[in-house]
Parts: structure tokens; sequence; C-alpha cells
């Protein structure tokens, strides 16, 4: 019991942590396209005590409670990912499927807890978060599908096992197509440009976190590193053959991340429905594809 | 008067700790109702490029500790700038932009424009200039943070001890009853 | 229509009115104060559509309020000021919301700032400054810099706030 508690916090120190250094690793990457300095690679930890110093105002109970179950929800999907060698349950090595139906429970929070402040703008970022949702969810459970059906298995571990020997094994180079289509639903997972219509500062005021002030919007800030760590990690699994060795795998992760935030860097945002509708056609056709080739 | 000066209080013990995490991170929501509001997208993007001090624009009052009053206040928006910083979370601090938030400015004279911001809330820092370049306004960005670092910058402090001096001076400009000249028979 | 037709064709129907041309897109009618509705009328049935905007004039010498009624047509590619001047102690103008349903908010406007009243117009609640008690700010004889000294206070270097 001890051991599970202890592997427990581990993987969650590790998710936020790691979380927090891949986005300030991300802010001074974007700067640098942008040609900026930006602050220092610590950032995040420093925004983070800075925001848990400050004074905070709640309105009501649920949204403590919301802010606190989308923070909890992500970490406790982060129990089912493999982190390189390592498994909170040796017993379940990550099934795809309870990770898909774990993610929602932090949007679900999130969308609770602001909803619940009582803000208007935050009720029109949290209602399009949910709609992108919906958008990313169809490509992105298409290539699940496909690679469940490929390595027979909904297991993250044996499709980890599937693709070792060479990044010519990787499912990325076996099956491109999907890749690209997880890329773009991954775009979306994290809220990047172009698919950062929720967020909008100059149009609805941030969105979601509109009203979070002081230790809500610190929440807010370690529920987006742990899901940075989390999207990315799932992807890595998925795709680019996962790693026996911790540092390798982080690696691999902040690649992966580094791409989004470049592509975010240089694009402009959809409206939403305009993005639904993107992620609708192009991915979901992509992934559509690879399974039909896989098939016949 | 002031019941408190500012002299009389000061940051200590933990404050002090954390202010160097605060300095550090200070996200601004910038009131543009004045001229300054052009001079902060060249020190936000790449030339001053204000981000290497860990300072960024943020959308909403909750979420800022710096206020940036960019110029002139009419009694209008003085109003709206209070209610701003109310919502604002402590601790918090104000800049206020060019001559005319310290004494009016070119408009010294005018009916609707306010003379003195000090009146009406705490200002942390003024820069003066009109208006003042970016490489004036990133001087007292870091004066700012020296004066966090040393526990000196309390404007929320003193806004909070004087509450009552404060209000009656904003009760004064916004809910008068009463004309202010005198007709002359 | 040319300019000079549109002239012509002012002076025909109102004797009384002056008009000074500016240029060949500009120019200006003074009418009497009881003609000014007629007039105002029979410019928006010759094609002056629009009605850009009601601003007025503090002549304190004369003891006279100056209003002018910009208007711009379409058709002709012409701007004309239609001008007219009422009595400073107890000014009273009839409202043109009947033509033009926009000057509601201009005639509010210049009363807030003039405290010329509009009669027909109703809705004259304030509409830019803020819980004003004073004499209207735009008249001549409003001191601005002795309003601003005593409600916005002077700068006093030494006095710290």
């Amino acid at each position: 019991m001890v051991n599970i508690m202890l592997r427990f916090l581990f993987a969650a120190f590790t998710s936020i942590i790691m979380g927090l250094l891949f986005m300030g690793i991300g802010r001074k990457f974007i700067a640098r396209i942008r040609r900026h300095y930006a602050g220092p690679f610590y950032q995040s930890f420093i925004d983070v005590i800075k925001l848990f110093s400050k004074k905070s105002i709640s309105h009501n109970w649920i949204m403590d409670f919301g802010v606190m179950m989308g923070f909890a929800g992500i970490i406790a999907t982060i129990i089912f990912m493999p982190i390189g060698p390592f498994n909170v349950f040796s017993q379940m090595q990550g099934n795809i499927i309870i990770i898909i139906y774990f993610m929602t429970i932090g949007y679900l929070g999130m969308a609770m807890g602001v909803a619940a402040s009582g803000n208007p703008n935050a009720t029109i970022g949290i209602a399009r978060a949910l709609t992108l949702m919906l958008g990313y969810e169809i490509p992105f459970v298409l290539t699940v599908i496909l690679l469940v059906f490929a390595n027979n298995s909904s297991l993250l571990q044996v499709m980890v096992v599937n693709q070792q020997g060479g990044f010519m094994e990787w499912n990325a180079i076996r099956y491109p197509f999907a890749f690209l289509a997880a890329l773009i639903a991954l775009q979306g997972m994290l809220g990047e440009q172009p698919f950062d219509a929720m967020i909008a500062p100059s149009e609805i005021a941030s969105g979601p976190m509109v009203e979070l002030s002081g230790k809500f919007l610190g929440f807010g800030f370690l529920q987006h590193a742990a899901q940075i760590f989390l999207e990315t990690g799932i992807i890595v699994n998925m795709f680019l053959g996962g790693s026996q060795n911790f540092f390798i795998f982080f690696a691999k992760q902040l690649a992966l991340y580094l791409l989004t935030v470049a592509v975010s860097g240089i694009f402009p945002r959809y409206r939403f429905e305009d993005a639904v509708k993107f992620f609708w056609m192009a991915p979901t056709a992509l992934a559509a594809i690879q399974l039909i080739i896989f098939i016949i | 008067m002031l019941l408190t000066s500012t002299n009389e209080i000061k940051d200590n013990g933990m404050e002090r700790i954390l202010n160097f995490f605060r300095k550090k991170s200070l996200w601004m929501l910038h009131y543009c109702t004045g001229c300054g509001a052009v001079e902060l997208p060249p020190t936000m993007t790449s030339r001053w490029d204000m981000e290497r001090f860990g300072m960024g624009p943020m959308a909403t009052p909750r979420q800022a500790d710096l206020l940036l009053i960019t110029g002139y206040l009419s009694v209008k928006s003085l109003k709206r700038v209070i209610y701003t910083y109310e919502q604002m979370q402590e601790p918090k601090w104000v800049i206020a932009f060019g001559s005319c938030p310290i004494n009016g400015g070119i408009y010294y004279d005018s009916y609707s424009v306010i003379n003195r911001l000090a009146l009406y809330m705490p200002v942390d820092l003024s820069i003066e200039g009109c208006m003042p370049r970016p490489e004036a306004i990133i001087d007292g960005f870091t004066k700012l943070m020296k004066a966090i670092e040393k526990g000196e910058a309390v404007g929320y402090k003193k806004y909070r001890e004087n509450y009552e001096w404060y209000k009656a001076n904003q009760r004064n400009v916004l809910e008068r009853t009463s004309a202010v000249l005198k007709e002359e028979a | 229509m040319e300019q000079r037709e549109i002239i012509l064709k002012i002076k025909e129907n109102f004797s009384k009115s002056e008009v000074k041309v500016f240029d060949e897109k500009q120019f200006s009618v003074f009418a009497d104060k009881d003609d000014i509705v007629r007039i105002l009328s029979f410019m928006q049935m010759i094609g002056f559509q629009q009605l850009a905007i009601i601003s007025a004039v503090d002549w304190i010498d004369e003891k006279k309020f100056e209003l002018v009624y910009n208007l711009f047509s379409y058709t002709h590619i012409q701007q004309v000021l239609v001008k007219t001047k009422i009595e400073r102690d107890n000014p009273k103008i009839q409202s043109v919301m009947n033509l033009w349903e926009v000057a509601q908010m201009y005639e509010r406007d210049v009363h807030e700032f003039f405290g010329i009243e509009f009669s027909g117009n109703d809705d004259m609640r304030p509409l830019i400054l803020h819980n004003w008690k004073d004499k209207p700010p735009m008249r001549k004889d409003f001191d601005s810099l002795k309003y601003s000294n005593e409600i916005y206070g002077t700068f006093k270097k030494s006095e710290e706030v």
C-alpha cells in the first residue's frame, strides 16, 4: 500500500515538474522564433510559487471543488500512463481506453469550476473547449482504434514492446497518416494555436481562466503542466516507441512539445466552429485512410 | 490627511522571501485610455522585450499583479479603474504613466480629467514624461522590482490602512451632490 | 445637381437665407430661427440624406448661441452647414428628430454641453459627463481652470499622498 502511494506520488511530482519545465522551455523556444529572449527556463516555477502566494477569491464551494477536480482528473490519468519503464500499477499496463475515458474528467472538472464562477466569458470559453474536445476526439479515437487492431491489444505497454528494435519499427513510420492525424489532435488537446479559440485573451478575456485568481490560477497552471506531460506522453508511447530510459522518454516528449509550440508560434487562430469542422475533415480523413490501408 | 504614511509600513519575514518570486513574475493589466498605450507594444515585443523580467500582459484583473494607468484619466474612467483595482488580488501594485496622472499634464485645466491619481488610489511608482519612452518604462519596472524586493512597495497595504481617506476622496469626485462653482449673482 | 442649381433652389424658396460658398463641394446656409425646420426638411427632400452632426457655438458677446447642422448628400456629393442663431438666455429650438432619427443623440449631446433645450425631444438624460451638477461646461462663461483646481486639487510637491 505504502509502495503504491510512493509510486503514485513519484508519478504526480514527475509529471508536474517535467510539465512546468517543458512549459518554460517552450516559452523560451517560442521567444526565439519571435526574435526575443524571454525569461529563464525556470520561469514557470516562479510563476506558480507567486500564484500560490497571492490572495485568491472563491465564489462558492463548487468553484473550489471543480478546480481541484480538474487538477485531480489529469493526475489520476497519469497513473495509467507508462512513464518510460515506470508504471504506477505494474499489472495495469496503460489501458488506452481508460486513459481516454479519464482524460475528459479534467476538462469536466474545470468546466464545473469555472462555470460556477459566474462570469459569462468563462462559460463561453469552457463551452468552446468542450466543443473543441468533440472535434479532436474523433481523429484521435480513430488512430487509437487502428493501433488497437494492429497490436491486438489496448495496452500502451504492449504497443511499446511491439515497437522495439530501431526507429523503423515505430508506429510513426509504419502508420504515417495516423501519426499526422494524432499530431493535429495533440495540437487541439494542448489548446495551442491555431486551436486556442477557448483562451482568446483579447476577445473573451482568456476564457476559462477569466475569474481564476491566486491559487486557483496556480492549480490551472499545474493542470496545464500535467496535461502537457500526459498528452505528449501518450503520443510518445503510441507512435514514437516509448523508451526504457527516463531521459530518452522525456527527450522525446520535449521534442514533440516543441514541435507543437513551433506550429503554434506561426499560426493565427481558427474560429472554434471552423476548428471543429477542420478536425472532422482533415485529420479524420487521414486517420480513416490509414485505417482503410491497414484493413486492405 | 493620511493616517499611515508609506514609511510606517514594511514587508517582513515570510513576505520578503515571497517577494523574491513576486518581483520576478509581475503580470500586468494595462488600462489603456491614454496615449501611453502605444508605447507598450514595443516594450512587450522583441525590440525591448519585457518578458526577460518575467512580465507579461494579462487579460483580466483577477490574474494581474500590476495595474498600469497609461495616461490621463477622466472622471468616468476613474470609476472603472477603481473597480478594476479593487477586483485585483493582493499583493498588487499600480504604476502611473506620464505627467497626466501626476499633476494633470496638458489637461491641468480640463473639467473632466483628474489631476492627481495618487489622491484616489495608491500609486507605487510614477514614470514621468509625455509620454515616457520604452527605455524609461523598463527603467521604471526595474525600480519597482527593487522596491518590491526591499519590501517598500506596499501601496496595497496603504490602501487598506487608509481606506476611509481614499474613499472620501473618490466620493468627492464621483458622488458629489451640489455644484462646485458658486454662481456669481 | 450642381452646387449652383442647389443654391438657386434654396434662394427661390427661402429668400431671407444667406448663402456662403467655401469651395465647389462645400457651402453654408444661414437661416432664420423660425425657418430652420422648414429649410432642413427642404434640404432632406432635395437629397441631403445624412445629418452628420449637430454642433453649437457660444457667441457670448452677441449673447447668442449658433447652432450648426452639418448635412451631407450622397447624390450630389455636397456638404452643407445650415446655421441659425438663438437667444443665449433661455435657449430653445424645435427638435429635428422627426426628420433624422439620429438627431435625438446629437441634440442630447448639445443639451448636455450647452444647455440648449430642444422642444419635441423628451429624452435628455446625461450622456457623457459623470454626475454633472454645474453649469454646462462648453459655455464660455464656465471657468474650467477654476473648476479643475477646486475639485481635482492643485499639485503640491511637499505633501505626501
